[in-house]
């Protein structure tokens, strides 16, 4: 027990040094809302329009930054985030609640596709190492060093604008109001279909390399040495004991990304113009829009902390070795 | 400005059009339906229908426009033209802009059956008044606001000769509706307007419109028209050239093959005239620019023709006038005295302005009077690639002149916090605002009044040019009550800009819009010009009211 009241209380730590720092970071940068969005606007929205702009965004009055900070933290204690600059007067959690559905939905989807086949594919390589199967590894990893956008780019101009098989942007067809029925479900996955495979096609190869090299490593423990030696299947010792014991690494690494996918998506969704978090990460920081950046990275915070508390848990649980003190 | 690392995508995607060689179908049964779609790049939107508040998404996507209109409709690339009547029938000022007498139109409704009067007009006005947070156009200029019967007069502090379209452009909002509500932070989920569609759904990525059945007006022949939202340039400019959205601005490098060629039959890209232009900053107060005949040198070798062309890729225009006014719609403009003057480019000739102001040659190094070579830095952020490349062709200008110019990108936060405002910069590329008359121009450039010394918070006039005379002429236009004084006014203004050389004009920069003729029909053209083309702006309602079905 003594082992988890440790971690929680490293958590809470990390918590508040998380908030802190998503606080004073959007506010040391150079720049203000008022002139990115003046500046943004070229010449469109005029000189004059300034004064009017630092009132709607309540930028008038000198606050103090030590009082911000206070106001920031009793805004998040009654769970506000604030209103966002750029989408005024909508709440941010509202713009939040918005975009992430579809970030987590589409994106991680496509991380367990990617981890489960590359994993599987890993496992089959690593067990068959030295033959045909090895070739797979410098074709995938030429795919995940292809810049992503370039490769969502090339699959744009070859599937959707020469071969017409999927829809160029947008995550559902525009005609449509979202809505529980089978023509919206099925138009949000046909258009989610090219993203997802562009972001499987470019993750694979971390998976299968990953799992291959542990394969490589356990292959020649003694104990599957063993288990061929019993006579077991060629199968059973693949996936009963070398595999599984070779999955360890991936399962920890497998739960940070579920943590890094709230944020990690900006460029897909800029190329496919998918409505999702990363963009309004985006235009957040071009617009110094602090409130909607700030919750934005505390959701992000928030997501790679409790991916790493559910590691910490499960890895407790599954290997006692980490619960021992010191 | 441009930046954007996917830029380079874009043209990725266009060259998949071109070798395909055809435009790819219409998307999600739009053909027979026969939807108007508008693209606008501005990413997913909240839902927040208010009309006067900065960053809502009816403003941003611009269907506000459709939905609710303004009081007249001005013609931006003919400034000189009278403005049509739209919800007002007329609008009548005092001899020296400060008093304007608006006149409602009849028979007008709103979308849910009530009538529509001139105290909604004197309601949406008042409330810019009331909210500074609305008030982006008479920030601390309104006076009183009254009814009389079907006029409304409407007052302001100042002289508001050169601000007479922005009330224009006003957009009136009903007064039953909007006045138990908090104007600014009003979400406005109904649209109650008066204008010639009324809203039918909103999702964040789409806004779909139908058609206003009690428009006043000629009713709109558009069966229905939806605002799609892309989430940048590229996403906007694939749709475009494949037909799925038929009317939008962006920025298209190359248009004429990437987006044109697509479908010559159907496709148009239309530039709407007005004041805006791209002005190189020189830095008046120091070295090398603070020698008015270096300033006229270097202003004599810019090969604005090869700007426009190649940093431009065509999409703005040349500026051909030495008033630096864009044309057509400054042609009323230029003075007497510089008519069909036209700039070329001619090193000879600055050679021998250098000459005569004492400037000498060491080999090919251009010497100062006080025995100095000339050297200086042009200064934009990084990124802007369409600035970069112009800083780029200017310094091989003053490279055949002898001087040493490079171009150093900075980081776009510097640029915007440090570099221009507190003038630290020697030549830097900056916008002006549009205006509807060349005063916003030359004030942003030469204004006197904008002065402040190196080191404080400019808000124009970042070179530093000051000539009492200049000041003193454009508070004359901002007030003169007569043509003829302004025309004299300008006359000094435009002397001075061509002799003194405060700033070089690079190219102008119209409202530019693309369409797609295959749905619908009636956008202006090149040869009809009747107003800004783009769809987000009080004139969509006048382009939308001449849109017919193509068959």
């Amino acid at each position: 027990m003594k082992f988890f009241l440790r971690r929680l209380a490293f958590y809470a730590i990390t918590f508040w040094a998380a908030v802190t720092i998503n606080f004073f970071i959007p506010r040391i940068m150079p720049g203000d809302p008022v002139r990115a969005l003046i500046a943004k606007n070229q010449g469109r929205i005029s000189t004059d329009a300034e004064a009017a702009l630092r009132v709607l965004f309540g930028l008038d009055a000198e606050t103090s930054l030590w009082q911000q900070y206070l106001d920031y933290w009793a805004l998040l204690l009654r769970g506000e985030l604030g209103i966002s600059f750029t989408y005024f007067p909508t709440p941010v959690l509202e713009v939040i609640q918005q975009a992430l559905p579809w970030t987590v939905g589409l994106v991680g989807i496509a991380t367990i596709i990617s981890f489960t086949i590359g994993t599987l594919i890993g496992t089959a390589v690593g067990w068959r190492r030295g033959t045909w199967a090895d070739s797979l590894l410098p074709i995938s990893t030429f795919f995940s060093s292809v810049p992503y956008f370039w490769l969502a780019l090339v699959a744009i101009s070859i599937f959707s604008v020469t071969l017409g098989w999927f829809p160029a942007s947008g995550s559902y067809d525009r005609s449509l109001v979202p809505a529980w029925s089978w023509e919206f479900v099925g138009s949000v996955i046909y258009y989610g279909t090219l993203p997802a495979i562009t972001i499987v096609i470019s993750s694979i190869a971390g998976w299968i390399l990953g799992m291959r090299n542990m394969m490589v490593t356990v292959s020649s423990e003694d104990y599957v040495t063993v288990a061929q030696a019993k006579g077991l299947s060629e199968r059973t010792v693949m996936l009963g004991y070398a595999a599984r014991n070779s999955v360890l690494p991936q399962v920890s690494s497998f739960a940070l990304s579920l943590g890094f996918i709230v944020g990690g998506t900006l460029v897909m969704e800029i190329v496919f113009s998918y409505q999702g978090i990363g963009y309004f990460l985006f235009t957040a920081v071009a617009a110094k829009d602090y409130p909607l950046m700030q919750g934005i990275f505390l959701v992000i915070t928030l997501a790679v902390l409790l991916a790493n508390i559910a590691a910490d848990i499960v890895y407790g649980v599954l290997d006692p070795r980490t619960r021992q003190e010191g | 400005m441009r930046k954007n690392i996917l830029a380079a995508g874009a043209v990725l995607v266009v060259a998949g059009l071109a070798f395909t060689g055809c435009s790819a179908d219409t998307g999600g049964g739009d053909t027979g339906t026969k939807v108007l779609t508008v693209g606008m790049p501005n990413g997913p939107q909240q839902e927040n229908q208010n009309p006067l508040a900065t960053g809502s998404a009816s403003l941003s996507l611009g269907y506000a426009f459709a939905v609710y209109e303004s009081l007249m409709q001005v013609n931006e690339i003919d400034p000189t033209e009278a403005p049509t009547p739209w919800l007002a029938e007329s609008v009548e000022w005092n001899a020296d802009s400060t008093q304007a007498v608006i006149t409602a139109r009849e028979g007008v409704k709103w979308s849910d059956g009530e009538d529509f009067t001139a105290d909604d007009i004197a309601f949406s006005i008042q409330l810019r008044k009331d909210n500074p947070e609305l008030n982006i156009d008479f920030p601390d200029q309104y006076g009183d606001i009254t009814v009389d019967g079907n006029q409304v007069t409407v007052n302001f502090t100042t002289g508001q000769y050169v601000n007479q379209v922005k009330l224009y452009k006003l957009l009136i909002v009903p007064e039953h509706i909007w006045a138990d509500e908090d104007a600014v932070t009003f979400a406005n989920t109904e649209m109650i307007g008066t204008g010639p569609f009324t809203l039918k759904t909103f999702t964040p990525q789409a806004v779909t419109l139908e058609p206003n059945e009690d428009y006043w007006g000629e009713e709109p022949k558009v069966a229905e028209l939806r605002y799609d939202a892309f989430n940048d340039n590229a996403g906007l400019t694939t749709a475009l050239t494949s037909g799925e959205a038929q009317w939008g601005w962006t920025f298209i490098p190359d248009y004429e093959q990437t987006f044109i060629a697509q479908d010559p039959e159907h496709y148009a890209q239309v530039a709407g005239g007005g004041f805006g232009v791209d002005v190189l900053y020189l830095n008046n107060e120091t070295k090398p620019f603070d020698n008015v005949a270096f300033r006229q040198a270097l202003n004599m070798v810019v090969d604005r023709g090869d700007i426009s062309q190649t940093a431009g890729y065509g999409v703005w225009p040349e500026i051909t006038s030495v008033t630096g006014l864009p044309q057509p719609s400054g042609d009323a403009f230029i003075s007497e005295a510089y008519q069909g003057e036209e700039l070329s480019v001619d090193v000879d000739g600055a050679k021998q302005v250098l000459a005569d102001a004492g400037y000498t040659y060491d080999g090919d190094k251009l010497i100062d009077p006080d025995g100095e070579p000339v050297t200086f830095t042009l200064t934009n952020p990084s990124g802007w690639t369409d600035y970069l490349d112009a800083l780029g062709i200017i310094a091989e200008g003053a490279a055949s002149l002898g001087a040493e110019a490079t171009v150093e990108p900075i980081v776009q936060d510097t640029w915007f916090n440090d570099t221009i405002p507190f003038g630290n910069f020697q030549a830097s590329l900056h916008w002006t605002d549009g205006g509807s008359t060349p005063w916003n121009m030359y004030s942003n450039i030469m204004d006197g009044a904008s002065y402040v010394p190196l080191g404080e918070t400019a808000n124009w006039n970042f070179g530093r040019y000051r000539n009492d005379e200049v000041t003193q002429a454009l508070a004359t236009y901002k007030a003169a009550a007569s043509d003829e004084e302004r025309q004299a006014a300008l006359d000094v203004v435009q002397e001075r800009f061509v002799e003194d050389v405060p700033g070089i004009v690079i190219w102008s920069r119209p409202a530019v819009a693309q369409y797609s003729t295959a749905n619908y029909t009636g956008f202006p053209t090149a040869e009809d010009p009747y107003a800004n083309p783009q769809p987000t702006g009080p004139q969509a309602a006048l382009i939308l009211s001449k849109l017919t079905p193509t068959e």
